[in-house]
């Protein structure tokens, strides 16, 4: 059987084992599987496992359990925060300032909401994929409600000063919410100690499920629920709790010490980098100091992003960009950091994890080297575009 | 995206890839390229004639491997043939032989407008409209 390496932990992670092993305890007759809003033994026996997976996913971030709402995902998470606040915010406030560099669920959301007729005001980030908070605060004026600014990057691992950006939201009578669905784990989050209003999180990033996540919305914060159907979380989310995914993402946080995993991370990053690095032109899109310690995107220029992923199929990585269609769409953060086109399409995002091993990364750089060479030999005597 | 096992063959192992050998002192040797940046793709055919036919052709490429692969088909089935076939190439037979999806279309089209481009330095006429 051919080889498989797995290095796109930026995109979702595997269930850790002593995860799975609580969630499976949820499921069946002779576990927790009743409703938690039930009043009867079995959703009290349900419900408590519910609270105690709050209290963990809390404590990790450094919330308070009273604000938290679990969802689907980050990308529900991102929309109830944004659509949720600017529903409530006075006619005459409803102005959103986000970046150019976030998810395409707070992205998207924010074009549905600018033809919903709110105001939206871009930031960009530097060339290291970094906003500065001055430029934040530039684009904050007296119609905006709310600042929304990702933690991590998930493309590049650029970590974003959250703290400065909720001092100066503070000072301006503006609530921030931050996607941190990259963080935990890797980098560490005190949404209460930054001042944080709301704050998405989602637990398949961290060796937690698929299928759940959490806003945190700090008490006292309003926002128009976007579901219907029960009174389930306040009315801010009806639905029945699925335990077993609130139980997993609970144990999932718990094991997710960014002080316990972030220096194995960030010294298999830099073995990973080393190996790279010998490549010629290779360039890593970022900035190592200062990145989160799982994502690793590199530029090789004069190489096609979609053929060195084929190339190295055996190897699941992604690319910085969306290559399904016809005319390759370069990575919009890629772009907004100002790299070319032809640079862009040629970048490669790995990210590393929980179980990726010095041996899966050493291999990992042989790989790319050797194929970078190939598929540089074929395309010799290219114009000096494709190697911009 | 998936590839089909014959685009997977030939874009890992190109035979036709790189330069032609020039041992024959006798055959010309044109070549002919194209690009579109738009949709980041370069391909470059060179092509040896000998009495008027094909002797050898190569190709070297920067795009996907839906590129690669259908440049390597192009200059296989070019071997031993009339120059004239330089402009005979069928890139619909290209992508359904490959099962290379529609969008790539206009990628494929590059392989095409190179030919045309070594049909032109040999004086191969083209067809009129």
């Amino acid at each position: 059987m051919e080889r498989s390496v797995y290095l796109d932990y930026a995109a979702t992670s595997p269930v850790d084992p002593r995860v799975a092993e609580r969630m499976l305890r949820c499921l069946t007759a002779d576990g927790a599987f009743g409703n938690p809003s039930s009043a009867h033994r079995h959703g009290a026996a349900a419900m408590r496992l519910v609270e105690q997976a709050r209290d963990s996913v809390c404590a990790r971030v450094g919330a308070e359990p009273a604000g938290l709402v679990f969802t689907s995902g980050a990308t529900e998470a991102n929309n109830l925060a944004l659509k949720g606040v600017l529903a409530d915010a006075p006619a005459e406030r409803r102005q959103l300032v986000t970046t150019r560099i976030e998810h395409k669920s707070v992205l998207d959301t924010a074009r549905a909401l600018e033809a919903a007729g709110c105001e939206i005001s871009w930031v960009d980030c530097d060339t290291r994929g970094v906003v500065r908070p001055e430029a934040v605060a530039e684009a904050i004026g007296p119609r905006t409600a709310l600042v929304s600014v990702m933690h991590v990057n998930n493309e590049t691992g650029a970590v974003q000063d959250v703290a400065a950006l909720a001092g100066l939201c503070r000072e301006r009578g503006v609530l921030l919410h931050v996607d941190a669905a990259q963080s935990v784990g890797k980098v560490p989050l005190d949404i209460g100690a930054a001042g944080i209003d709301l704050c998405s999180l989602t637990a398949h990033k961290a060796c937690g499920p698929k299928g759940v996540g959490a806003l945190y919305v700090r008490p006292g914060v309003r926002l128009e629920p976007q579901l219907h159907g029960g009174e389930q979380q306040r009315g801010l989310r009806p639905g029945t709790l699925p335990t077993h995914q609130i139980v997993g993402m609970g144990s999932a946080y718990a094991l997710a010490d960014p002080a316990g995993e972030g220096p194995r991370l960030r010294e298999l990053r830099l073995r990973l980098w080393r190996g790279l690095a010998a490549i010629h032109g290779a360039s890593v899109n970022g900035d190592l100091d200062s990145g989160a310690p799982h994502i690793l995107n590199v530029a090789f220029p004069g190489v096609d992003g979609e053929s060195l992923r084929c190339a190295i199929r055996e190897i699941s990585v992604s690319a910085g960009s969306a290559c399904t269609s016809d005319s390759p769409e370069a990575s919009h953060v890629l772009s907004t950091m100002g790299l070319p086109d032809a640079r862009a399409l040629g970048s490669i995002r790995f990210g590393i994890g929980r179980f990726t091993t010095a041996e899966e990364v050493d291999y990992a750089a042989a790989r790319v080297a050797a194929e970078v060479a190939r598929l540089r030999a074929l395309a010799d005597a290219a114009p000096r575009w494709c190697s911009a | 995206m998936d590839y089909s096992s014959e685009v997977l063959r030939r874009f890992d192992s190109p035979a036709t890839a790189g330069e032609t050998d020039g041992a024959d002192a006798d055959a010309g040797l044109v070549a002919g390229e194209a690009e579109d940046r738009s949709l980041n793709v370069w391909v470059r055919f060179q092509v040896q004639l000998r009495d008027g036919a094909i002797r050898d052709v190569r190709f070297r490429a920067f795009g996907c491997p839906h590129t690669i692969a259908a440049a390597d088909w192009a200059a296989e089935r070019l071997h031993g043939r009339p120059a004239a076939a330089l402009r005979q190439i069928d890139v619909p037979r290209i992508r359904r032989e490959l099962e290379i999806p529609t969008e790539k279309l206009g990628k494929l089209l590059r392989i095409e407008d190179a030919l045309a481009a070594c049909a032109d330095r040999i004086g191969v006429p083209a067809p009129e409209d």
